[in-house]
């Protein structure tokens, strides 16, 4: 009797350890992931685990590897059938989709909730995502790599003056209309920060700010910065501005159009582009 | 009946020309008048002047503009449409140029002409079309065509219209999407005259024809048989009463996008004050529009902190309550 | 109703209005109006008379010029209808619907006052004697009191005057008149008569009334011509026209048609179906 117990509680000990090595196994790699946000993705091939993304997002361009994924929708239309057919073991998804998160519950996928914060959170996703996925190695070289990036940008421009400066990322092509600009909060802004610049907007604690023509020369930006992104890129009509001589961005034609997509994608390339933001702001410390 | 209109004209026109004379004076941000018109300081140096003779002034202007042809557009089709809960909207003419706005945003197309850029090109073009499917079908008929006909054709294709616009407005990128809806709700901030200038000739020629038209439109409003029977012309007042409203309307949204409410209350209110007779109602319309809409405006970007919203929902947030109140009257 | 002796028409006979051989169609497929010829002299009541589709309206827009004969013709003091301006003959005859609505709040003097639209000016601005000629034609209505009231609130009975007083200002001496009665109560029916007949007495108003109402007819009319399928069945005087052979014809009903002893005009009571 006692022996059989024995070899029970044995077999029982193993078979536990068996499962815990396994389960532990399960939560620490995912080998098919869906990413529908643009940030992620880009994390995800940047960190190296670009060969376990079975589909994307429908606004995702980057790297070039992605034009060939299936792709399943985004925020507001995500296709969750195809989603579940690809049978992933992971689908990276924002926060706010509930109705997405509940089907995936209830189908027994896996989730990764992405938020969409200021600038310091970007490393920090970078991180969690590589831990999630499997490769926290490459991920945390990739945060390292990113976190040193914009040190340096900030260590180089600490010793000058901060350029009062106007981010754009929206207008009615051919007028002034429809400004919209980047308010004191986002990562946008926390980039201009770190580039050396200071947001004329900082006083107002939104992402999106609707300026007026009137806002534009109260606040008289040295510097306005227009970003051109997707379809836009091609216009680089500025002509537009000489209305409002009386801002000095104006009058000095220190406006400057930055195309690309790093600037509007919170995810690995916030480096670069924090770096291009910061060369256009002070071309003299680079 | 002359003494009327002169009584009526000049007191509207004192209140109109204090709207556009004090509006600039106030703002979002401060700022020092005797330094804005210091003619010593160079203008391009003057952040005052240009804030008042750059951002604010062709703003009021084009509010003057706006709101007076919405106005004026509404008196007329509520009298072509035998309804005073008829608007420039009823017939489709705002929904064509919703439309044409919209696919320039959604499809980043550039048809900017004559200096004027593409959405406002693009409304007015949507907004003639959705006139001449209307005016095709009023001559269509040779006894010409009642207005239920008209009425029902409004409809129609303010309803086909409306389902193309949210069509497009959901393939578009979602900033697209945004900046559509952001659109819709109005916009005044012209930055410079250039566009007034633009929106300014066909209005003219619009206000032009309406006013040829206000005693035809108090015959026309009993009936077109009524009117005919009194020798009205009858086809050709409509005709006429349809080209200047439609104009109107064109004009108004291209320079500030479809803005609601406007065209309803304005004749209204006036109508309240000063009788039903068009020749009064009209140019009385106008004059109040103009500052009404100078007024809406103002509220926008003064009431709500350096963020302001769409004078849209300054007119909505009036205009919503007021009709409410006028269709609970109705009732009575 | 009132004793009133008829004829009341006085003895000109100028022809004022004639419709010759005039035919009309709304579309192909029916034809309103087959040769009908009326003739409408000075100073008389002329009652058109027949059931619905007859062609009763069809007629009196003919006459008032807004639709045109396919064949046939009408003149109005000899001259073409054809020959006249749209104002020109708003000048000369004013029409008085069935019924008027209002979309806007006008008073009821304001819609006097439309009347006088085809004698403006080119700025189409009232002067002092349209107004006098508008006061002139309520008083003649009986409805000077209700100047300032709005048109809306007015009841049945006082619209129709207030629209008779319009027309008047309009054109003092030629009225068409459709159905001008038949949407009242009994009291009103007899003001609105009432008026007719004093206007036609004192200012030699010509009318051209078509209805429905028999008795009214006969107790305002000095001629009648009875329409059938768009055909002239009859036309004369009142005790010509008025018949039980005619009425047979026109309404299908058998009917007792004679004199009512007060007023000495004709009564029409009908008995039953004709078979």
């Amino acid at each position: 009797m006692k022996k059989k117990l024995r070899r029970i509680a044995f077999l029982g000990a193993v078979l536990s350890a068996i499962s815990a090595y396994s389960a532990v196994s399960a939560i620490a790699q995912a080998r098919r992931v869906v990413s529908i946000i643009p940030a992620t993705t880009e994390m995800l091939f940047a960190m190296g685990a670009g060969d376990r993304v079975v589909a994307v997002g429908t606004y995702d361009k980057f790297p070039s590897g992605v034009e060939k994924l299936p792709r399943v929708g985004a925020l507001l239309d995500p296709d969750v059938e195809r989603i579940i057919s690809l049978r992933p073991d992971l689908v990276v998804l924002y926060g706010t989709q509930q109705d997405l998160r509940t089907q995936l519950e209830r189908a027994k996928i896996p989730y990764y909730p992405y938020v969409h914060k200021g600038l310091s959170d970007i490393a920090e996703t970078i991180r969690s995502l590589g831990a999630r996925v499997g490769v926290a190695e490459r991920a945390d070289a990739l945060a390292d790599g990113l976190d040193r990036q914009i040190q340096q940008v900030r260590a180089r421009v600490a010793p000058r003056p901060r350029v009062k400066t106007l981010i754009i990322f929206g207008r009615e092509r051919g007028t002034l209309r429809g400004l919209d600009a980047s308010g004191g909060y986002g990562f946008l802004h926390d980039m201009l920060e770190a580039a050396g610049g200071a947001n004329v907007l900082a006083d107002l604690k939104t992402q999106a700010v609707q300026m007026s023509t009137e806002m534009v020369l109260s606040r008289a930006p040295d510097v306005i910065i227009e970003l051109h992104y997707g379809r836009d890129g091609r216009d680089t009509d500025l002509a537009a501005w000489n209305v409002l001589g009386g801002v000095p961005a104006v009058r000095n034609k220190r406006i400057y159009v930055l195309s690309g997509e790093e600037f509007v994608v919170p995810g690995p390339r916030v480096g670069g582009a924090t770096e291009r933001l910061s060369r256009t702001l002070h071309p003299e410390a680079w | 009946m002359r003494r009327r209109i002169v009584a009526t004209v000049a007191g509207f026109g004192v209140l109109a020309a204090a709207a556009v004379l004090l509006a600039p004076l106030a703002g979002s941000t401060t700022i020092s008048l005797s330094r804005a018109f210091d003619r010593s300081i160079p203008f391009a140096d003057n952040v005052d002047a240009q804030v008042f003779f750059v951002a604010r002034l062709p703003r009021v202007v084009a509010a003057a503009l706006v709101g007076a042809a919405f106005a004026l557009a509404g008196a007329v089709f509520q009298a072509l449409l035998r309804n005073p809960l008829a608007s420039p909207d009823t017939l489709g003419v705002s929904a064509g140029a919703t439309l044409g706005a919209i696919l320039v945003i959604a499809f980043h197309l550039d048809i900017s002409a004559f200096g004027v850029s593409s959405i406002p090109v693009a409304s007015f073009a949507g907004s003639l079309g959705a006139f001449g499917i209307i005016y095709a079908l009023s001559i269509a008929r040779r006894r010409g065509t009642s207005t239920t006909v008209l009425l029902l054709a409004g409809v129609a294709l303010t309803a086909l219209l409306s389902a193309l616009n949210r069509f497009v407005t959901l393939i578009a990128d979602f900033t697209d999407t945004f900046r559509s809806v952001r659109w819709m709700m109005g916009a005044l901030d012209v930055g410079g005259y250039r566009e007034i200038m633009a929106a300014l000739a066909p209005m003219l020629v619009a206000f032009a024809i309406i006013f040829s038209l206000p005693r035809v439109l108090d015959l026309v409003s009993l009936g077109s048989e009524a009117a005919e029977f009194r020798g009205v012309d009858v086809k050709r007042a409509e005709r006429l009463a349809l080209v200047g409203a439609s104009l109107s309307t064109g004009a108004a949204v291209s320079l500030g996008g479809p803005i609601p409410f406007v065209g309803i209350i304005v004749p209204h209110i006036v109508r309240l004050m000063v009788g039903a007779d068009h020749r009064v109602v009209l140019p009385a319309s106008a004059l109040f529009g103009a500052a009404f809409l100078i007024v809406c405006d103002l509220a926008a970007r003064t009431l709500f902190g350096p963020v302001e919203p769409p004078v849209g929902t300054v007119t909505a947030l009036i205009g919503g309550p007021f009709f409410l109140w006028l269709l609970f009257k109705r009732q009575r | 109703m009132n004793t009133t002796a008829l004829p009341a028409a006085p003895a000109t006979s100028d022809v004022i209005l004639k419709a010759t051989a005039v035919s009309f169609a709304y579309d192909r497929a029916r034809t309103v109006l087959e040769a009908v010829s009326v003739t409408l002299r000075r100073g008389t009541i002329l009652g058109l008379l027949g059931p619905n589709g007859s062609g009763k309206t069809t007629l009196l827009r003919l006459f008032a010029g807004t639709l045109v004969p396919a064949r046939g013709e009408i003149t109005i003091d000899g001259a073409r209808l054809d020959s006249l301006s749209r104002r020109a003959l708003a000048r000369r005859l004013a029409i008085v619907p069935q019924e008027t609505h209002s979309a806007f709040d006008f008073s009821a003097l304001e819609i006097v006052l439309m009347g006088r639209y085809p004698h403006l000016g080119p700025l189409e601005l009232e002067g002092a004697d349209d107004v006098a000629i508008a006061r002139e034609a309520m008083r003649a209505t009986g409805t000077r009191g209700m100047e300032s009231r709005p048109f809306a609130t007015l009841s049945g009975g006082e619209k129709q005057r207030v629209v008779i007083a319009s027309a008047l200002a309009q054109a003092s001496d030629l009225l068409l008149l459709d159905e001008p009665t038949a949407s009242l109560d009994l009291g009103y029916q007899f003001d609105v008569a009432n008026l007719l007949r004093r206007l036609n007495r004192e200012r030699a108003t010509t009318m051209i009334v078509s209805t429905h109402d028999l008795n009214l007819a006969s107790a305002l009319c000095s001629e009648l011509v009875l329409l059938k399928g768009g055909r002239v069945l009859a036309q004369g005087t009142v005790e010509a026209v008025l018949t039980p052979a005619n009425l047979r014809a026109l309404y299908g009903i058998e009917a007792d048609v004679s004199v009512h002893a007060r007023t000495g005009h004709m009564t029409v009571v009908p008995l039953g179906r004709a078979e």
